[in-house]
């Protein structure tokens, strides 16, 4: 053993905040760079050979027509991507950690719980964000350059032909258009990120009674497939006098505990070209906001207590 | 209080909170939910009956919330079967897809195209099957487009493509000029028609045994609107109709004036038949 | 504040088994014990004896079902309890995807610390543990000493006043437990509180200064090292190059008192691992001469 100072021992009497940003943002960094380690980054590989697909495809139909496909293809990949990874990350991390042992000596330093639980949370949320946003710009030069080609190949056809006025030109453009790139797409990717996030609050509430990263997993797909019935069962309940007692009560129980996703899929109509008002972005961010808030509390609840 | 709180166990407190909120949240969710479908952001759910029809895939895709994604695969594996001429198969491909996406017009245009279009001119051309089992393959698939039309029209009542695309399978495969003119006359109400729905309303009108008073009233019409629509077809209809109804010669419409075509593009003259009557 | 740096009072500590209330384990019965400030403990007994369970109370993990335990008069579930405690685990357990240096990066951030403070307080650690070779190797990398001796560095990130070692040299090699061992004495020079958890008695032995001796969860004998291994009656007297006329003659002198008896007589041994020590000292040394 090397010889040192004796400060290297020196006691040093530090206060301690009530909650502290920083090491939540310490723990978050620190699960960016396990998740990035564990080599999670190669699924955009997979992803862009998807596009390179998509995009050698010349399906007999109109040029809106591809664009249309192309586009409901990548998005609809990358909103499973963002779902199915904010599950299976979420689970995997918080179990590693107490099968590891790891939990032990970070919990033993001075961290509270609650800041292990959001700074998990937000490393998982960041590498979510990221790699959509790396999806959303391999996705956009796609569109963008399979736009710009239709466009001058439409327009150049519909020039040499003399029976075509301005006015058809443009609606024929507008038509492409709409099914191109769009600043629109972006709420998009906004709504999976959402949609992600909720299910990696629900994933981290499983995760913390949860006796294994598999019991999460399989747990939270679940929840995740019946929050899509959501309105069927709403549905059921307010139109079907004929329902057992017992199927009101699950559907009920369905509604109460389960969160809404079928909400979160208003990406579709964006895909499809639908305009969207921002209104309704703004209250499916505040929904997602509390969503977060409750789920993180239920986490708490339960992993403060936890003994390990 | 504190201490109070302690001695309840965790899991009750857990379950209150989370029906306190889900309570909470559900008005909320559903008057969100209303918002997100009236906009058409959010696909409705399926109803009883079509989920029965969706077969597993589209209903787990559904509940997996994985609609365009599935959707946009079927679509591909739509135009293989297309390309490998596989008409039954594609239409159970597009019943899938229309029950997964019932708001995306394409799909619905699609099907008609495929079912209407493709697999009838295949069955005029597929000489390896007997003519009967031909005609009557033909018939079956330009009803099933018709059928797919109805149900499109029944999910968005507004639609121009899916009636342009119907109307085409009633104009070219079917010849059943009424309903060619009852698609056009419907089309022509709505802002984003083409022009020629409202004259192609009166031509297959036209063309029907028995109303052709009612074609040329309506044609002669349009024929007074203006200079606009004075179309070599329209002129040609209404001559013919002129003749067919034996209409007196003050009121028919003049012959066509020699300068007004100075200012048009140079067409073919119209070439004068015995009788009067023009091939545009 | 307690003029204590550990104070353990009646503390029980029971797990449920199932989900009948009398179906139970106490792990720690009615446990009491406390520890000054600069002292070396040594916790003793077998395992399932109740050390670790005691140590995850102290550290704050767990909570007892009953008594009271203080940290620098902080309940041991305060936050600022765990600013004092250093805590190297049995078999340390860390993020084999960090490298050595990261890895008390990411420990001393959590402790507060950044820059230029970090990054010296990281090499100075570094140094101490002899581990500046291998810092940038990843963890997944390092023998079993190797990572103890990162955990000791990890413990020691915020210069806590009491540092907690959990089995501290198990699967060690002798020549790392040695090292440890020397660190646990300059921590004890340094006015380091330390709290050891062990079996291995020969270790606590060379170590502690007070000692507690744990069994099925409850302490059985409790004290100075020195006052627990003395043995009053008897004492003990090593010659070194006394003749055998001399050794005739002591012999003679005890024979002729009444009460007295010669229990032992013989050449005293060395142990395994003094020896083992001294011998890769000796290489080491020669090895160095050689490259001269």
């Amino acid at each position: 053993m090397s010889q040192t100072t004796p400060s290297a021992f020196e006691p040093a009497t530090k206060t301690v905040s009530p909650l502290s940003l920083r090491r939540v943002m310490v723990i978050a960094s620190s699960s960016v760079t396990q998740l990035v380690r564990m080599k999670t980054f190669y699924f955009l590989l997979a992803f862009a050979a998807i596009i390179v697909v998509l995009m050698s495809l010349n399906p007999p139909t109109t040029p809106a027509g591809v664009l249309s496909t192309i586009k409901r293809i990548s998005f609809g990949t990358m909103d499973v991507f963002a779902w199915l990874f904010a599950i299976v990350s979420t689970a995997l991390l918080i179990p590693k950690d107490i099968e590891d042992r790891t939990l032990y000596t970070i919990l033993s330093k001075p961290v509270r719980r609650i800041e292990y639980l959001i700074g998990k949370l937000l490393g998982v949320l960041w590498v979510i964000a990221v790699s959509l946003l790396v999806m959303y710009g391999v996705c956009a030069l796609a569109l963008w350059s399979r736009e710009t080609l239709y466009i001058a190949e439409e327009l150049e056809a519909m020039n040499a032909d003399a029976r075509y006025s301005a006015e058809n030109v443009g609606a024929q453009i507008a038509l492409i258009e709409q099914q191109g790139l769009r600043p629109e797409l972006g709420i998009a990717v906004l709504a999976s990120f959402l949609k992600a996030a909720v299910v990696a609050s629900v994933t981290i509430f499983l995760s913390t009674f949860a006796s294994s990263s598999l019991f999460s997993i399989i747990i939270s797909v679940l929840v995740f497939i019946i929050g899509h019935a959501h309105t069927m069962a709403t549905s059921f309940w307010l139109y079907q006098t004929d329902n057992s007692l017992f199927v009101q009560l699950l559907l009920k129980v369905v509604k109460i505990f389960i969160p809404n996703f079928q909400l979160y899929s208003f990406s579709h109509g964006i895909i499809q070209g639908e305009a969207v008002a921002y209104s309704l972005v703004w209250q499916m961010t505040g929904l997602t906001g509390v969503y977060l808030v409750v789920f993180l509390f239920l986490s708490l609840l339960v992993f403060i207590d936890k003994e390990f | 209080m504190v201490s109070f709180f302690r001695k309840i166990p965790r899991t009750i407190v857990v379950l209150v909170v989370l029906a306190a909120f889900g309570l909470a949240r559900t008005p909320f969710e559903n008057r969100l939910g209303e918002q997100l479908i009236e906009a058409k952001l959010v696909v409705p759910p399926p109803g009883m009956t079509v989920l029965d029809q969706m077969g597993q895939s589209a209903l787990m895709a559904t509940l997996g919330g994985l609609r365009p994604l599935v959707a946009g695969f079927l679509s591909l594996r739509g135009y293989e079967n297309f390309s490998e001429k596989n008409w039954d198969e594609l239409r159970q491909t597009y019943q899938v897809i229309t029950a997964l996406e019932p708001l995306e017009e394409s799909h619905w245009v699609n099907a008609i195209w495929h079912l209407g279009i493709n697999a009838t001119a295949n069955m005029e051309l597929d000489r390896k099957l007997p003519g009967f089992e031909r005609k009557r393959r033909f018939h079956n698939y330009a009803q099933q487009a018709i059928e797919f039309a109805e149900k499109g029209l029944e999910q968005i009542p507004d639609s121009v493509p899916i009636r342009k695309q119907l109307a085409e399978v009633y104009r070219e495969k079917l010849k059943d000029w009424e309903n060619a003119a009852r698609v056009y006359g419907e089309m022509m109400e709505f802002d984003d028609a083409p022009q020629y729905a409202e004259r192609f309303h009166g031509y297959f009108l036209a063309k029907v045994p028995g109303k052709e008073q009612e074609a040329y009233d309506y044609l002669k019409g349009l024929y007074d609107e203006g200079e606009h629509q004075h179309l070599p077809t329209l002129i040609f209809e209404i001559r013919r109709l002129e003749e067919e109804l034996k209409i007196p010669y003050p009121r028919r419409i003049p012959e066509a004036d020699p300068d007004a075509n100075r200012a048009r593009p140079q067409k073919p003259k119209p070439q004068a038949l015995p009788g009067g009557i023009v091939i545009p | 504040m307690s003029d204590l740096a550990v104070k353990v009072k009646n503390m029980t500590k029971v797990f449920s088994k199932g989900l009948k209330k009398s179906d139970y384990v106490v792990a720690v019965d009615n446990l009491s014990f406390e520890i000054k400030p600069g002292e070396v403990y040594g916790l003793i007994g077998p395992n399932g004896s109740g050390k670790s369970t005691t140590m995850k109370v102290v550290l704050g993990l767990m909570s007892p079902t009953k008594g009271d335990v203080k940290v620098f008069g902080y309940d041991s579930g305060d936050i600022r309890a765990r600013n004092e405690i250093g805590f190297l685990p049995e078999n340390p357990y860390f993020y084999k995807h960090l490298t050595g240096k990261e890895t008390l990066k990411f420990y001393g951030k959590l402790c507060g610390f950044r820059g230029r403070e970090l990054k010296d307080r990281i090499a100075e650690l570094l140094e101490l543990v002899d581990l500046e070779s291998a810092a940038n190797r990843r963890l997944g990398g390092y023998s079993k000493g190797m990572l103890q001796r990162i955990g000791l560095a990890q413990a020691l990130i915020q210069r806590p006043r009491l540092v907690i070692l959990d089995e501290p040299t198990a699967g060690v090699d002798p020549l790392g437990s040695r090292q440890i061992r020397d660190l646990i004495l300059k921590l004890k020079d340094d006015g380091i509180t330390v709290f050891l958890c062990s079996h291995l008695l020969e270790q606590v032995q060379e170590v502690c200064d007070q000692v507690g001796i744990i069994f099925e969860g409850r302490m059985r004998r409790e004290g100075p090292l020195e006052e627990l291994i003395q043995i009053e009656e008897q004492t003990a007297m090593t010659f070194s190059g006394a003749k055998p006329e001399l050794l005739a003659k002591v012999r003679e002198l005890i024979e002729a008192d009444a009460g007295a008896t010669i229990v032992e007589e013989g050449h005293p041994k060395t142990t395994l691992e003094r020896l083992f020590v001294s011998l890769s000292h000796a290489t080491a040394t020669e090895e160095k001469e050689d490259e001269k």
